[in-house]
């Protein structure tokens, strides 16, 4: 077994800019939560002098998925070179056209099936078989020009066979960004497979050779690190922070008598008695707390996927409570971030998981400067990075009468709180800026190369 | 003006409809609904008003007018089918769809009704989902906004062809319904005659078994439920193959179970399934005589036979009704005590004990448990709830994995997912508290706990249920009961039980706060009975108004309280029944006032102020806390000799003081007319009542009894 990282296939050649083929399914202008942590990991390897080839998707096929945002690509360094693979997930197919009657007589049953069929090839359903087209597209593009570097982002983890492909036949050498971990699962804080199932086999055979490990915080690197104790030193932890150009950047006055706005931006991907939860506290806080009586709770973000798109039981429960002052405003573009955060007077992180789960949003919560009301579960990794910030209302877990007291201690944090408060709350977060903790990340992968 | 057409076959979500239609409309689409769905269902037309469609149509809900071929076709199928079968034949569907710009499938069930009618419209766009379809009205607008030319409106040749072939597999099925329509099967002789049809001699085994299948089905509808059970139950006595023989006799036993009868046949079906377990265990084929025995299993067990009635096989003669069960060599197999490696450590001295107290959902009876332990000094207490995880709750009821398991000594994968997912929480844990012996046990002795000490609790309602037969009570090491009686039962079913590697027993009353409840009662209570809790056939509540009616013959000031929510109709078809007579019971009653349904409650002690008598009517218990906490009160019990347990060494005689128990509605008159014949003869036996209660099954008693299982020393440990 290896216990160091490996050779690189050798320094590139006088003059060359070095060249790193980066599997980022997800890129711009995927509007996917990981998208800005690849745009600015594509984007620190232009600043350190590299050439970046982004192998990614066809944008129609975000659109079943996650949905596009085109103001994503503007942030893009035009020197990115983008290479998008006539991939789709089958699963999410909505063209009834292309079913056959199989499918057509049970959906559901036909989709289980496609998923135990695409395991065959990659133990990973819904992108299993994305395998040889991802190995032949890598060889490629390292055919036209050399690469130096094969930096895999998972999901999905069929990137990793791409990469390994490319080692084996090549020995260009590859890193892993995890983001949230393979063996861990993070929602549920169990192991996710067994060392000897395919999976395992998989994870520790990529592993062993990588060059180094990302992954988004302290207790899923600590996983891997006990998981694999003769790859501690290459595993690292790198944040996912937030992008200053999504920080309204201003300090914030609230006007009650308008109604005060709290707020909710990002993917709704938690469950039905979640989103309920927090619902009934927000109603409970409205009708006991006078700020809150005209109050609103916007929510912006994508919901659901594939035919389910826009029209799920979330949906369905946001649209009950509109009464209640709820409203569902659909996905929000980049560019607006900034504007919609401007708008609103608190925030609302609804997170799933637990410990193992930081999410990317708690950092651009934290930059808004705004009260943020924890609706996640007391031993969440969000805690401890919104620790010390003097506007959060801490973590109740998810339980009605707690947040229906976040919620009214939010209100009046929001009317009362001073000028100099918000400053600081906003300072709280400048630690967490997406470029200066992707920059140190990559400036350490290319040191570590170099080794 | 694009023409959209929606099909659903399920209720859809009207406030996303309701939008996505405004956004259509914005379009310059007309948008028209068609489902399957009930659309004069309470509240769905205001919702679909709502909605701004141009038009909305019902298809038909179901295929009641349908032939009875096409029906057992259609049971067969999958949903989509089922849904084409209902609505593929309606003219207005069929004219809409043909001249539909864009044809959208609302659900998966509308999915295959989508994709028939896109055969005759070939032109349009068909998608699924209500996004999709907004972009390909989007698209079509771009392009003028019709679909075009809309082609020929015949379908396909090769859907043609397939449908014609279809007609042709199903000829059979035509002819034998031919041959028995239900008037004859109405006719005990024509039913009769077909019975014995179906015994003839000579008669290859799958023409048998086909013919007593459609032979049944008419004796169904022309409703002789038990003849189509006997048709079937005859056939299979006669086919020689294991599989095809046990499938017919679980037919016939699911042909009663369904109609809520306890199936006279039960024993050859269950024999059945068990002969083939063991040919396919004898064979190597563990997968096959797993799947057997879990049907087996299934069927001896099945809530209808022993929880929706008021009585149970198993109740009558405990150790009769396992035996044939036990029998089996591949049951054997399974319930071969595995046992643990290492005994249970001994509990820490050097830091407090770390206790895991654990329960798939129902914490019910566990709260004062984790409140107390939570807090205690030599405890630090985990609380693990099994169906939160959906891992965990995937692998805690399992059977057919822990049953393949068992078959083949810990070599499966559900082994290793267990061992995956539950080591780390034993390997922290020095005792696991397990909370009802159910699927959970099962899936916990699936591995070996280490030196971790496991306690597990059995309530009642598990003794009649499979799991402690797939439980390896070898790797328990406490095993606690809330009352004699349900030890002796469970004791006499599970043979483990009674072997060298059986736990150490223990009975200790359900944890209950009862200081609350001692409240002033007024005087008006005197006459009140009352019943807590009515939500299952078990707690037979016809007892309690039989009671009722033979005290009101005397005084018509007597009433009956019911609190607690009513059974659902929707678990049993027996349980259907149960409630049906006991509505039309009770629709008088409640009308004059002799009977007041108070509903579900939080607040038990605030209804038990005006209740004067606590009634326990059941047939059976584990330790019943609705009349404890009764007794609490100060209400006067009266308890029926639990029918399931009457007679026995242990009962409800012998858990209640003497004097609660009666053995009939007329002794449970009397006794009530005797202790509320004044007002101090009435408060002072219901004083005695609260006396026993507080002294013997309050919390600060019961705790100690807890404090000694986790943290005593006298338990000696394995």
């Amino acid at each position: 077994m290896a216990s160091s990282p490996p050779s690189p296939s050798g320094p590139p050649a006088e003059g060359r800019r070095p060249h790193v083929i980066y599997l980022a399914i997800g890129f711009p202008p995927a509007a996917k939560s990981s998208t800005y942590r690849m745009r600015e990991t594509a984007n620190q390897f232009v600043k350190v002098g590299w050439d970046v080839t982004v192998v990614n998707i066809a944008r129609e096929s975000w659109e079943l998925d996650s949905g596009i945002d085109l103001s994503l690509l503007d942030a893009v360094d035009p020197r990115v070179e983008i290479v998008e693979l006539p991939l789709a997930r089958e699963d999410l197919e909505t063209d009834l056209r292309l079913y056959d009657e199989a499918r057509a007589l049970n959906p559901n049953g036909w989709v289980a099936s496609l998923r135990r069929r695409q395991t065959k090839t990659f133990p990973e359903p819904n992108f299993g078989e994305w395998r040889s087209d991802l190995e032949q597209a890598v060889a490629k593009i390292h055919r036209e020009k050399t690469a130096d570097l094969v930096l895999a982002s998972c999901v999905p983890y069929v990137n990793l066979a791409a990469a390994w492909k490319l080692w084996e036949d090549e020995r260009v050498p590859y890193a892993v960004d995890f983001r949230d971990g393979w063996s861990i699962d993070v929602i549920d804080g169990v192991e996710a497979f067994a060392r000897d199932s395919e999976e395992g086999r998989w994870e520790k055979k990529v592993l062993d050779q990588a060059v180094s490990l990302w992954v988004v915080n302290d207790p899923i690197a600590e996983h891997y690190r006990t998981r694999y104790p003769e790859f501690a030193d290459r595993v690292h932890v790198v944040r996912n922070g937030y992008d200053a150009d999504s920080s309204p950047g201003r300090v914030h006055n609230a006007d009650p008598d308008k109604g005060l706005v709290f707020g909710y931006l990002g993917t709704v991907n938690f469950s039905i008695p979640h989103l309920e939860t927090v619902l009934n506290a927000w109603r409970a806080a409205r009708e006991k707390e006078p700020l809150l009586a005209h109050a609103r709770f916007e929510l912006r973000g994508h919901i659901g996927n594939g035919a389910n798109r826009g029209a799920n039981r979330h949906a369905e429960v946001l649209k009950e409570a509109e009464a209640d002052g709820v409203f569902f405003g659909g996905p929000a573009a980049k560019a607006e971030v900034a504007s919609i955060y401007a708008g609103w007077d608190a925030m609302v992180l609804i997170l799933i998981g637990g410990r193992y789960v930081t999410s990317g949003k708690v950092y651009e919560y934290m930059a808004t400067g705004l009260p943020i009301v924890s609706a996640h579960a007391v031993e969440h990794d969000a805690s401890n990075v919104l620790r010390g910030h003097p506007l959060w209302t801490g973590a109740p877990g998810l339980d009605v009468e707690g947040l229906t007291e976040s919620f009214i201690r939010a209100a009046h944090m929001a009317v009362e709180t001073t000028d100099e408060e918000h400053a600081e709350a906003m300072a709280h977060a400048n630690q967490f800026t997406r470029e200066a903790l992707m920059s140190v990340a990559v400036k350490n992968l290319v040191e570590e190369l170099a080794k | 003006m694009t023409e959209v057409l929606l099909v659903a076959s399920t209720w859809p979500q009207y406030g996303v409809l309701a939008d996505s239609v405004r956004k259509f409309n914005a379009l310059g689409a007309r948008v028209r609904l068609a489902g399957t769905f009930p659309m004069d269902a309470e509240g769905v037309p205001e919702q679909l008003a709502e909605s701004e469609l141009a038009e909305l149509h019902q298809l038909p809900r179901n295929l009641k007018h349908r032939s009875q071929a096409l029906r057992r076709r259609a049971s067969k199928s999958p949903a989509g089918l089922r849904v084409w079968m209902q609505a593929g034949r309606d003219s207005w569907l069929r004219s809409r769809a043909r001249k539909a710009d864009v044809l959208v499938a609302l659900d998966p069930g509308a999915v295959y009704t989508v994709w028939r009618l896109a055969e005759f419209n070939r032109a349009a766009p068909a998608r699924f989902g209500l996004a999709p379809a907004l972009k390909a009205v989007e698209e079509l607008k771009a392009q003028g906004g019709t679909a075009g030319a809309r082609g020929s409106v015949l379908p396909p040749l090769h859907a043609i062809t397939r449908d014609v072939k279809r007609t042709v597999d199903h000829l059979p099925a035509q002819i034998v319904r031919a041959a028995t329509p239900r008037p004859v099967m109405r006719s005990g002789v024509g039913a009769r005659l077909w019975r014995s049809a179906v015994t003839a001699p000579g008669m290859p085994t799958k023409v048998r078994a086909a013919t007593s299948r459609y032979v049944a089905e008419g004796m169904r509808w022309a409703g002789r439920t038990s003849g189509a059970a006997l048709t079937l139950a005859d056939a299979a006595a006669k086919i020689p193959d294991l599989k095809l023989k046990a499938d017919l006799y679980d037919e016939a036993a699911m042909q009663e179970i369904g109609k809520g009868i306890s199936p006279r046949g039960i024993e050859k079906a269950v024999a059945a399934r068990l002969a083939l377990a063991d040919a396919e265990f004898a064979k190597g084929h563990v997968k096959e005589a797993a799947e057997a025995l879990n049907r087996a299993l299934f069927l001896d067990f099945h809530r209808v036979l022993h929880i929706d009635q008021l009585s149970s096989p198993l109740a009558r003669d405990a150790q009769g009704f396992v035996a044939p069960l036990y029998r089996s060599t591949a049951m054997q197999a399974l319930s071969r005590p595995r046992g643990r490696r290492a005994p249970a450590a001994p509990a820490p001295t050097d830091r407090p004990l770390r206790l895991l107290v654990t329960t798939s959902a129902n914490d019910n009876f566990l709260h004062l448990i984790k409140e107390h332990f939570g807090d205690h000094p030599g405890v630090e207490l985990r609380y693990l709830d099994l169906a939160a995880n959906k891992h965990l709750k995937r692998i805690s009821w399992a059977a057919p994995r822990m049953l393949q398991d068992r078959l083949t000594d810990g070599e499966s994968d559900y082994h290793e997912e267990v061992e995956r997912l539950m080591r780390p929480h034993l390997d922290w844990a020095d005792t696991v508290f397990l909370e009802w012996a159910a699927g959970p046990a099962g899936m916990l002795t699936t591995i070996d706990p280490g030196t971790t000490r496991v306690v597990v609790r059995l309530h009642s309602y598990e003794a009649f249920t499979r799991w402690p037969h797939m439980t390896d009570f070898s790797r328990v090491d406490d095993l606690v009961f809330v009352a004699p009686h349900v030890k002796d039962l469970t004791t006499s079913l599970v043979p483990m039980l009674r072997g060298e590697h059986a736990p150490r027993f223990h009975v200790l009353d359900n944890a209950m706060d009862l200081a609350g409840f001692d409240r002033p009662k007024s005087p008006e209570a005197r006459f009140n009975l009352g019943l807590v809790g009515i939500s299952q056939v078990a707690k037979d509540p016809k007892w309690a108004i039989d009671v009722l009616q033979r005290v009101r013959k005397h005084d018509d000031r007597y009433r009956l309280l019911l609190v607690g929510g009513d059974m659902d109709r929707r678990t049993s078809k027996a349980t259907r029944d149960y409630l049906r007579e006991f509505e039309q019971m009770l629709q008088p009653l409640e009308e004059s006032g002799a009977v007041v349904r108070l509903g579900p409650t939080d607040d038990v002690p605030g209804k038990l102020v005006d209740i004067g008598t606590i009634l326990s009517s059941s047939v059976r218990e584990g330790c019943h806390v609705g009349l404890m906490e009764g007794a609490a009160s100060g209400a006067v019990p009266v308890v029926r000799d639990w029918p399931f347990y009457a007679g026995k060494p242990n009962s409800a005689r012998t858990l209640y003081p003497e004097g609660w128990v009666v053995g009939s509605p007329q002794e449970a008159a009397e006794r009530i007319l005797k202790t509320t014949a004044t007002e101090e003869a009435w408060r002072a036996a219901g004083e005695l009542a609260t006396q026993h209660a507080l002294t013997v099954w309050d919390w600060p008693v019961v705790q100690k009894h807890f404090e000694e299982l986790f943290l005593g020393e006298d338990l000696g440990r394995k």
